[in-house]
């Protein structure tokens, strides 16, 4: 039975000092994701948004609030939750197999029991035949897909992305989102992916939560209904365009409200 | 070459593009290393050569300057001398480098991970280093006498803070999130230091290195002026004093050869040690 508020945030905020001045990055944000769900947080830059999920994961403190993942608070970080970064982060004297087996070894468990598993996710995301190679010999695309293995060795239960692809380019961003797509179908963890990309935010989730401008505030709750799995080529459906143009015109006035222009 | 050019006309133009690449690419090889070891090379034989023309056109006395021929016989005739004093030296410099090396990685790993130890020691570290230290030598000998201890002392103290100083330095260099993602695994502080902090240091840590091995030897050779115990730093003091010139120049030039031998080992040890590690060389 899925728990229907497996992540429970209440009024969480986050504030910072500067000098004399607070700054007020997150204002009294609140929502749940079920068990299971992908869940996308769009905003545009500096909204507060990674600050979120930092909090989520319990590698930042809240200033206010709490949030409950599968019924406990978060006080400090998991072993339950896998972490993809904006860059892929990889050790660059280990081969992508042994940057996939890294968490194993953190956890000083024994890495021989995750081979297989680790030779699976890599060849899973295409990397079958880059086991041995050091990220050096990768392209940009690849290590990013070497990182969302690594995040899955220890079947986390909870995904957690900061802006994954946003260092590449577009083609390779949409083959991204097509490989996590993927693999997501088989791997079905509830997932929080923060993003500035509209399209990636709605063809990757099952819900996309869309926060204003500073300080931030959850503007728009929104369901994405397309079947799964999911066509590359829904991106090129009507109603997926209807659906990007109603979350851009949302971003845009939260922006108009915090006072900002929309550039 | 012209069998080359021959088996061309008879291969596919394709073939024949190719081999003329490769070709091309062994010239442009062979040319990089004229001009970055050859060259080098020869410009040191021409100053020499220069020098002994010099010396010999102008009737230069011995004492003010001897030619390159007469400090190589005089290393030759007094081998024995210069070996001993030399294995002095080098035994002390290598002694000092390893403690200083070894002290500087052990202070910088508890200064990262002690905010306290930090804030009360880099700043007086950052301080210490501006201090000419070798105006501190004479001190050693109060404290120490003039035996191997006051010159081994007195070498770790001057080759351990670039140590300390680059250790530093790359040990805080981690990416940020990449100690993130470590944190978020709950991995022990030592872990994240073997598996992570340490190997993404390394090529600070070597150019510390670098800089600590060339300073050692100066402190030894600055220990040995001022001890006048034993070492070629000594021997220098030692034929001064008789105003040997060829002598001195003759030391000299061993130390040359042991600062030379001893910094190509530190630089191979780098090299190897980097690429093991995916790091591009420094």
């Amino acid at each position: 039975m899925a728990d229907p508020r497996f992540i429970r945030v209440r009024d969480v905020a986050k504030t910072y000092v500067a000098g004399a001045t607070e700054v007020e990055a997150v204002a009294r944000v609140a929502f749940d994701v079920a068990e299971g769900q992908f869940v996308s947080i769009l905003g545009p830059s500096g909204c507060g948004k990674s600050t979120l999920l930092m909090m989520c994961a319990g590698l930042e403190p809240a200033s206010d609030g709490t949030i409950e993942i599968a019924g406990r608070p978060v006080v400090g970080p998991r072993r339950e939750f896998g972490l993809i970064f904006q860059d892929a982060t990889l050790l660059p004297w280990k081969s992508s197999l042994e940057n996939v087996l890294f968490p194993i070894r953190m956890m000083k468990r024994d890495p021989a029991q995750y081979r297989e598993r680790a030779e699976a996710l890599l060849g899973q995301v295409g990397l079958g035949d880059f086991l041995h190679k050091r990220p050096s010999e990768l392209s940009g695309g690849m290590r990013q897909r070497v990182a969302i293995c690594r995040a899955l060795i220890h079947d986390p239960e909870l995904l957690m992305m900061d802006e994954p692809f946003s260092a590449l380019d577009a083609i390779t961003r949409d083959e991204m989102n097509e490989a996590l797509a993927r693999i997501w179908e088989t791997q079905r963890k509830t997932g929080l992916f923060v993003t500035h990309s509209i399209r990636e935010a709605v063809f990757l989730a099952d819900r996309v939560l869309v926060m204003s401008g500073r300080p931030s505030t959850i503007a728009l709750d929104f369901q994405v209904r397309f079947a799964r799995p999911r066509d590359p080529a829904l991106v090129e459906t009507p109603e997926f365009a209807k659906i990007c143009a109603m979350l851009k015109r949302t971003i845009e006035a939260g922006y108009a409200r915090s006072g900002r222009s929309a550039a | 070459m012209t069998d080359i050019g021959l088996a061309a006309l008879a291969e596919d133009p394709a073939e024949s593009r190719r081999r003329a690449r490769i070709a091309r690419a062994r010239k442009a090889k062979l040319a990089s290393l004229f001009k970055h070891v050859v060259l080098p090379v020869l410009t040191a034989l021409a100053v020499l050569l220069l020098w002994e023309a010099a010396v010999d056109f102008n009737n230069i006395p011995k004492v003010i300057l001897p030619a390159p021929s007469d400090i190589a016989e005089r290393i030759w005739s007094i081998r024995n001398l210069l070996y001993a004093n030399a294995i002095s030296t080098t035994t002390e410099a290598v002694a000092g480098f390893a403690i200083a090396t070894t002290l500087g990685i052990v202070l910088a790993a508890s200064l990262v991970y002690s905010s306290w130890l930090r804030a009360a020691l880099y700043p007086n570290i950052v301080f210490f280093q501006l201090i000419p230290k070798i105006a501190l030598a004479p001190l050693f000998i109060v404290w120490l006498g003039i035996g191997a201890e006051s010159r081994l002392t007195f070498a770790v103290f001057i080759s351990f803070f670039p140590v300390v100083i680059a250790t530093i330095t790359g040990l805080t260099n981690v990416p940020g999130d990449m100690l993130r993602l470590c944190r978020g695994l709950t991995a022990s502080n030592w872990q994240i230091f073997w598996a992570v902090r340490f190997p993404y240091a390394l090529p600070h840590v070597f150019s510390g290195m670098k800089i600590a091995i060339t300073f050692a030897i100066i402190g030894v050779v600055v220990g040995e002026f001022i001890t006048a115990n034993k070492g070629l730093g000594y021997l220098i003091m030692f034929a001064s004093s008789m105003a040997e010139t060829t002598t001195i120049l003759a030391a000299i030039a061993v130390l040359c050869a042991i600062g030379l031998t001893l910094f190509g080992f530190v630089t191979l040890a780098e090299k190897l040690v980097l690429k093991a590690y995916g790091h591009k060389a420094a």
